[in-house]
């Protein structure tokens, strides 16, 4: 089943480009990332998924719900992490899961002990007291202690440290085990690509990607090492996917833009002492879905 | 109406509201000592600055100015410069709180995120806006009785008058209060809003002054909320200003159901 269901979504500030035909689908339980650089329109999406604002066109569906009309309903199995988090300020950590408990009409107390314990959040401090990175964790405490079916994270780990980034990144995928669904929203591709199964790209409003990593990865290209028995086994001509950038005595350095699996089969008929097949380049396959080349 | 949304509206409010309530008690508790004890002096500067005579009568509402008998004194009490500042200060400054005060300081992000309609959040400030209202307004009528019973036997304390100025009073404070849900509901900046909510009864308290002596201002200060209170005939006669109040109320909750009504169709950021 689809979490998020979007359709065309459109939505425009004016004669600004908001968002322009966004269609992408949410499987249950996945940890869907959100990519695209600063502007993108990752907030203006999650704004009409949480029915802050209607579409200018098309649909977005929430756990079967429509997003503007039914926004009230949707959002009792939603947690969300806003991008620029601002919380009261007279509120203290325990003042808020009591509030919000009580807006939720769910007792939040417990649940929300055990995730400040983990992420080693003091919860009897008051909001205008803390440190930035203090009222982040703050606010994830209070999108996940309801234990929502979808998490919604706008650029969740901006003001942690990088021991709470993994900590919240366990706590993730532990939660997507359980069925969950995290909706991951970010423009830091190391992090998605260490968290995600599933991303979509978005860049200038328009969604210009959206696959399962793994696909990704196949599709983006691996630096290719092939050491030969001697020169004369060297061939003259080497397969349209395999591409040398540098030849080095009886060594080869290649970029390999397709499957690794067919690089074995034609290395297998050559005179190949050594392969080494490198880490898929998502590094240089997001950069050019960013900057707007074709990958 | 949500018990959480209740609690949040109550614990962000109750401070603002005591403080401005104490402040009407007192200022009306002292206006209401001092001025009839002065009533010599300010008698003698009121026969000669003229246009003292017509501020009071743009703020008390009567024809003519006329010498500063009882009426006159224990009207001023409730027209005061600082009377009103305080009444609509509170009003102004609880009724900006929520949305537009919620989306300046950016915390409509989290609030909008929890299950609750617009409407529903909209109605559970209103109910305790008008709770606090009526605290802020009693508090100024129980400081006006705390003046007149330290001057007991010189200005009797007449209860239904008293019941009516206060009870036309919270209907004007209502009326102030729906501009202010109507303008919060519309604007993004707090300040903006409030502003444009005070150049409002600015406008209201000019055009009550020039209609003195200008017959278009006259003809267009039906406009103008302090048209609907005037403490003078309500004194002098003792009797309920049916009219004035069915307008301050009516208008008061036809901004504020149109000040719900677009707040739940806007688009909601923070800016």
């Amino acid at each position: 089943m689809d979490v998020i269901i979007t359709e065309s979504l459109t939505r425009r500030y004016g004669k600004r480009i908001g968002i322009e035909e966004v269609s992408f689908a949410v499987p249950e339980g996945s940890l869907f990332g959100f990519l695209g650089p600063n502007g993108a329109g990752k907030t203006t999406t999650i704004r009409v998924l949480l029915g802050f604002m209607p579409p200018t066109r098309g649909h977005a569906k929430v756990m079967g719900s429509d997003c503007w009309i039914q926004s009230e309903r949707l959002k009792a199995e939603v947690g969300y992490l806003p991008g620029d988090l601002r919380l009261y300020p007279w509120m203290s950590g325990m003042e808020a899961l009591k509030i919000f408990g009580s807006v939720r009409r769910r007792d939040l107390m417990r649940e929300g002990i055990e995730l400040a314990g983990r992420f080693a959040l003091d919860l009897s401090v008051k909001v205008r007291m803390m440190s930035r990175g203090t009222r982040q964790k703050l606010g994830l405490v209070l999108a996940m202690a309801h234990r929502p079916r979808l998490l919604v994270l706008d650029e969740p780990t901006a003001s942690l440290d990088p021991l709470m980034q993994e900590e919240l990144r366990r706590h993730l995928r532990a939660l997507s085990k359980s069925g969950h669904t995290v909706f991951f929203s970010s423009h830091t591709l190391s992090e998605v690509d260490d968290l995600c199964d599933t991303v979509a790209i978005l860049r200038e409003g328009r969604l210009v990607a959206h696959a399962a990593l793994e696909e990704l990865r196949n599709r983006s290209q691996r630096e290719v090492i092939i050491r030969w028995r001697n020169a004369l086994e060297m061939p003259q001509a080497v397969p349209p996917y395999l591409e040398i950038q540098r030849r080095d005595g009886n060594i080869w350095i290649c970029q390999l833009a397709g499957s690794s699996r067919e690089l074995v089969r034609w290395a297998a008929s050559q005179g190949v002492e050594d392969l080494s097949l490198g880490r898929p380049d998502l590094e240089s396959l997001f950069r050019r879905y960013y900057e707007g080349e074709p990958p | 109406m949500n018990r959480g949304l209740l609690a949040k509206a109550w614990r962000e409010s109750w401070l603002l509201t005591l403080l401005f309530g104490l402040g009407l008690a007192l200022v009306e508790g002292l206006l209401s000592y001092a001025i009839p004890r002065f009533q010599e002096q300010l008698s003698a500067l009121w026969s000669r600055l003229t246009f003292i005579q017509s501020i009071m009568q743009a703020l008390v509402g009567t024809e003519r100015a006329g010498p500063l008998g009882p009426e006159m004194i224990g009207a001023i009490v409730w027209v005061h410069p600082a009377v009103l500042a305080l009444v609509w200060g509170h009003a102004i400054t609880f009724c900006t709180r929520v949305p537009v005060g919620e989306i300046d300081r950016g915390t409509i992000d989290v609030l909008l995120s929890l299950p609750v309609s617009r409407w529903q959040l909209y109605g559970t400030e209103t109910v305790v806006w008008l709770a606090s209202g009526i605290a802020v307004v009693l508090f100024g009528a129980m400081g006006t009785v705390g003046g007149r019973l330290t001057l007991a036997g010189t200005m009797p304390i007449e209860i239904p008058k008293l019941a009516i100025l206060t009870f036309n009073l919270f209907a004007l404070y209502l009326a102030v209060g729906g501009l202010a849900w109507c303008a919060s509901a519309s604007g993004d900046r707090r300040g903006r809003v409030i502003a444009v909510v005070f150049a409002f009864l600015i406008g209201s308290l000019l055009l009550n002054y020039l209609a003195n002596f200008w017959r278009l201002a006259e003809h267009l200060s039906f406009l103008g909320v302090l048209h609907y209170y005037r403490p003078i005939p309500i004194l002098r006669d003792g009797v309920w200003p049916m009219r004035d109040i069915a307008v301050l109320l009516a208008s008061g909750t036809a901004l504020w159901g149109l000040g719900g009504m677009i707040f739940s169709r806007r688009d909601l950021r923070t800016v």
